[in-house]
């Protein structure tokens, strides 16, 4: 009788050490928080051209956009060429981020040249995102 | 006396964590989620700015007039002759090659020749725009 009763009060207070789990979440968590950097799109459908060369571009980069009709967009907005070194010193902050412009196959050359340059202008690295071939 | 049984559950209590940990695992998985999330494939024309000056007088240019094709100092190429002919001077001293584009010219041609470019071994591929 006394027995039963002790069994089932250890029962009711049984309950899993929860403690590590909070820690372990709370480091990925933070890993993740630190990590995490919020790529802005540039927001226009590009027709990217078709290279062979093609190789997997660093996915923490600063995204520009040139659209067929030769207009510049980042983050969603129409930009002018010469705006684009401030706004890649404002989106890198501290640590430099490389700069991928995405190129419609329809834009013209000259734009693309001259943005290249001011995009690369502070020893940044440009690329130019394409596609690959079928 | 009286205070005694208050005393007792003041010990057992405990804080409810299991909201806390739901919150957590919320952040979490929107964070795991967030990152990530943009992967782009391209050409990266790896050149550190150099003097303009060097530029002039680089080994080996194409030109992309209007028209749609591709010369080199002059005389019209085809695009797949490209990466040869980037092989052959690639031999001879480093390959840095100019792309001089003129407008009217597609962004999607200056790109395949740049493709082309590092398929032959090029180890810089710089666009110049020229004037109208």
């Amino acid at each position: 009788m006394r027995k039963r009763i002790r069994y089932s009060e250890d029962d009711g207070k049984e309950s899993i050490n929860v403690s590590p789990l909070i820690d372990v979440v709370f480091i990925l968590l933070i890993f993740f928080i630190v990590s995490a950097t919020f790529v802005s799109l540039p927001g226009v459908e590009i027709s990217r051209p078709r290279t062979e060369t093609a190789e997997s571009l660093e996915r923490n980069s600063i995204l520009f956009a040139l659209s067929g009709q030769d207009e510049i967009f980042h983050a969603g907005k129409k930009v002018k060429l010469r705006e684009v070194p401030g706004l890649i010193e404002k989106a890198s902050k501290d640590r430099a981020k490389p700069v991928v412009i995405q190129v419609d196959q329809w834009a013209d050359a000259t734009i693309m040249a001259k943005l290249v340059a001011k995009a690369g202008k502070n020893n940044t690295s440009v690329s130019i995102a394409t596609r690959k071939p079928k | 006396m009286k205070r005694k049984p208050s005393s007792s559950t003041g010990e057992e209590a405990e804080i409810n964590v299991s909201p806390l940990i739901d919150m957590v695992f919320i952040l979490l998985i929107f964070f795991i989620v967030a990152t990530s999330f943009v992967n782009e494939v391209g050409l990266s024309s790896n050149h550190k700015d150099t003097a303009n000056s060097s530029t002039e007088n680089s080994p080996l240019s194409f030109e992309l007039p209007g028209s749609g094709q591709v010369t080199s100092n002059g005389t019209p190429i085809e695009l797949r002759q490209i990466a040869p002919t980037v092989r052959i001077a690639a031999a001879k001293s480093k390959p840095s090659i100019l792309v001089k584009v003129s407008p009217g010219a597609r962004a999607g041609l200056a790109t395949q020749v740049m493709d082309q470019a590092l398929l032959g071994g090029a180890k810089a591929v710089k666009f110049a725009p020229l004037p109208r």
